[in-house]
């Protein structure tokens, strides 16, 4: 089994307790299983009787955890409790025990048609979240000048994260077929998971991959903007790239950044660590949002984001929010 | 523990537990159970370690309200389930486990944050919420709790009100009994009661404190009243190393006589200095090494801390300066992650002690004895980690690398290294225990340590839980 692979991180969670308070999905929930130790313990016991492994209520449990990494992060070990999750995913998938909702969501993630427009050397890929999202799209266009695109479809991330990894690989392959053709040097993209996933899972040879804050901070953008605003932190960009780019690309751009909540320390995840987590669960993807909405005063609060999951799932969830893509702050900044 | 989740009873109780708190907030599947079977104490994980059956609940129970706690309890004593209150879970005694089955009342959805009194320096709590939750919330307004314990990330407030819990600044700040000003707990028969609303008073016994440290044997605590500090405008530490545990406990203990008032002491003995401090400080050096802080206006921290040093310094020492005291503040929760936290296969128990300086040393010395003469098998090593005017507790742990593989083994070998040590503590005047309670770990000795005074907690018991169905078979309780 692929969670033999963390055993370290087995014995390490399965009875620690030390980072259960940074637990995105376990502090809506509130249950023992949605925290790492829960998970530890699930997967220890897997180990022991690999049966276990079909056992309806552990899966269900697997694909609930929100993949923040928050954990990972606070740990003065840095134990990897996100990858024994992933291996576990995986396991299930060999077993072929994948709950229907995700296999089928897993035969849609591997519809891809990758479509290059425009040439040049910078490459900007438009995920299926800005897909749905112009605005943000149409922001970045507006700063970076009329650059290549490529769209059509997710870049093989999710379908790892959902314990496809065979089908995810495939699926990288034809993303990077498609941006070699294009003849880019420079691949840009608004979206965390995809930035992870080009810069760790996927790289493509002779390719840089950076993420929208970072290419649009090095055109050192200059501007006033004087406005007050909670940076809501990504995932992938925080608790798996430690990126500061988007911070410093804000400050630059003049915002005044206020504390997000109560701490920096905690994820505040909407799932945007699980990818294709509002497909996977529509109801625990609304009550990260709810808490997330509930420490935000809507009248006042504007809040941004660098990530286009979470900016289409906090409008989704509560339409009335303040909240904007880092790409849209730019612009604003820009044009004030 | 009901006969089986497939009898006709048994969904008959479900429906009327979905009825009170709503279906998403009951819980029966495996995955859930298995996290409540197992809590911080060593016995339960060596029990899930070497594949041995765990005892889950039949259900939990996630009350949104102290009404819906009510609810739950009358259903409860109705049909003589047993309900086990669990807030984090990471208790090291025991005494949030199932062992009876039923019911589980996780408190952790009470979470919030009613009022924060910024004229008296107080917070009314749900006392579900995370203590790490809590002190970022009181942090927001510009205040602090000050209960900086290792478990801040896991634990609840009402774990910590439920056995006395204390945290690192305990020294100054005080334990869970000093911080807690009042409570509202539904009796185990749910009804809704409150504590009278300040904790000094003349009318009579004090019930706030009767709740204190009931482990959930006497009801379920559900809203808390608590103190709130001032930020400080300088929090200041020193340490210092001793030749000898003797002189630093001397130093250590006359600080605390002076009535000099530090926020926390800790004291290590040689072999913790040796081997923890070492591990994860990086201090190597041998001897006990001393850790203090004071903190408020700085013009009083400079002068009491000047005091503070003038004293270990007219002992047998080596000053080892503000950065190695500091050192320790910054990493004080290190000790508890893994791997520095001892673990399986492991087997290693937190022998928490207290007594007065006039006694704390023998009691060290008794139950490094009893232990060392014993069990050459296990390391005894220890610190004094909270200190009061009169005394402190001796945070004293054994460590056996590598305990027999079978489990009812194992544990019959914990269980005696617990009974000849804490014995031999009582016996030198020692106090069972400081601040992690009596669970289901220590209940056995409680008649031992209470003498003919433990009928009147037993009557109590009896009296406002006629049925035993709160958290049965812990704190030494019959039934």
């Amino acid at each position: 089994m692929n969670i033999n692979k963390y055993l370290d991180v087995i014995n390490a969670c399965r009875f620690c307790f030390m980072c259960r308070h940074l637990s995105a999905v376990g502090n809506v929930t509130f249950k023992e299983a949605d925290t790492p130790r829960g998970r530890a313990l699930i997967l220890d016991k897997v180990r022991m009787d690999n049966s276990l492994i079909a056992n309806a209520d552990y899966i269900k449990t697997i694909y609930d955890a929100d993949l923040s990494a928050a954990c990972r992060r606070h740990c003065v070990s840095h134990y990897d409790e996100n990858s024994l999750l992933l291996a576990a995913r995986q396991d299930i998938v060999a077993a072929g025990l994948a709950p229907p909702s995700v296999a089928a969501l897993a035969r849609d993630l591997q519809n891809v048609d990758f479509q290059v427009r425009g040439a040049g050397e910078i490459l900007y890929y438009i995920d299926t979240y800005s897909q749905r999202q112009m605005q943000l799209v149409e922001a970045f266009d507006g700063i970076a000048g009329n650059v290549a695109t490529i769209s059509g479809g997710d870049t093989g991330k999710a379908l790892k994260i959902l314990g496809f990894v065979n089908e995810a690989r495939e699926v990288a392959a034809k993303f990077a077929a498609a941006v070699s053709t294009s003849g880019a040097r420079t691949l840009v993209t608004s979206c965390p998971a995809s930035y992870d996933a080009l810069k760790h899972d996927f790289p493509i040879d002779g390719v840089t991959v950076l993420h929208s804050s970072e290419f649009l901070l090095q055109r050192g953008l200059k501007a006033k903007a004087a406005t007050t605003a909670c940076y809501l932190d990504s995932d992938f960009l925080k608790a798996y790239n430690n990126m500061a780019a988007p911070r410093e690309l804000l400050l630059a751009l003049g915002y005044k950044l206020k504390q997000f909540a109560t701490n920096d320390e905690e994820s505040f995840s909407a799932g945007e660590g699980a990818a294709v987590y509002d497909r996977v669960n529509p109801k625990l993807t609304a009550k990260l949002c709810e808490r997330i909405c509930d420490l935000v005063d809507v009248e006042r609060d504007l809040l941004i984001t660098s990530s286009p999951y979470t900016l289409h799932v906090l409008k989704t969830f509560r339409p009335q929010l303040n909240i904007i893509s880092i790409e849209q702050a730019a612009c604003r900044a820009l044009e004030a | 523990m009901l006969s089986s989740s497939k009898s006709y009873a048994y969904e008959m109780l479900l429906s009327e537990l979905t009825w009170a708190v709503g279906e998403d907030y009951v819980q029966t599947g495996d995955s859930d159970k298995l996290g409540h079977s197992i809590d911080y104490y060593w016995v339960p994980e060596v029990w899930h370690d070497r594949g041995r059956q765990l005892t889950p609940p039949d259900f939990i129970i996630q009350p949104g309200s102290s009404q819906e706690v009510a609810a739950v309890l009358k259903i409860a004593n109705n049909y003589s389930i047993p309900v086990t209150p669990w807030g984090g879970g990471s208790g090291s005694q025991g005494g949030a486990l199932p062992i009876r089955g039923g019911i589980i009342l996780d408190m952790k959805r009470m979470n919030r944050v009613l009022d924060i009194d910024t004229v008296s320096l107080s917070a009314t709590v749900e006392v579900g919420i995370n203590a790490q939750h809590l002190e970022w919330a009181i942090e927001k307004a510009g205040y602090s709790t000050m209960h900086f314990p290792a478990s801040i990330a896991c634990a609840t407030l009402g774990g910590f009100i439920a056995h006395r819990g204390t945290g690192v600044l305990s020294t100054k700040y005080g334990k869970m009994e000093d911080m807690v000003m009042s409570l509202e707990v539904v009796t185990p028969q749910g009804e809704i009661i409150n504590t009278l609303p300040v904790p000094r008073h003349a009318s009579g016994p004090d019930l706030t404190q009767l709740f204190l440290g009931s482990e959930g044997t006497l009801g379920v605590v559900t809203k808390a009243t608590i103190k709130i500090h001032p930020i400080p405008q300088s929090r200041k530490f020193h340490a210092f190393l001793f030749r000898t545990m003797h002189d630093a406990m001397l130093a250590g203990s006359r600080i605390m006589t002076s009535r000099l008032r530090p926020c926390v002491i800790r004291l290590y003995d040689e072999p913790e200095t040796a081997k923890l401090v070492k591990r994860v400080l990086g201090i190597d050096k041998k001897g006990a090494y001393l850790v203090f802080g004071f903190d408020g206006q700085e013009k009083i921290v400079d002068l009491e801390m000047e005091e503070a040093c003038d004293i270990c310094s007219s002992f047998d020492h080596e000053d080892l300066g503000a950065e190695m005291g500091q050192t320790w503040w910054n990493n004080r929760y290190k000790f508890f992650y893994p791997p520095y936290m001892f673990h399986m296969p492991q087997a290693f128990g937190t022998l928490d002690t207290v007594a007065t300086f006039a006694n704390i040393e023998n009691v060290y010395w008794a139950m490094k004895n009893v232990v060392e003469q014993n069990f050459p098998q296990a390391t005894f090593i220890g610190h004094f980690s909270h200190w009061y005017e009169w005394g402190c507790m001796l945070y004293a742990r054994f460590i056996i690398d590598n305990p027999p593989a079978d489990a009812n083994e194992a544990v019959a070998l914990y269980n005696k290294i617990w009974d000849m040590a804490i014995r031999a503590a009582i016996k030198a005047g020692g106090v069972i225990n400081e601040h992690h309670g009596v669970g289901l770990k220590l209940g056995r000795i409680m008649k031992d340590l209470y003498g003919p005074a433990f009928k009147i907690l037993q009557d109590i018991k009896q009296t406002l839980d006629p049925n035993n169905i709160m958290n049965p078979g812990k704190m030494g309780f019959k039934g």
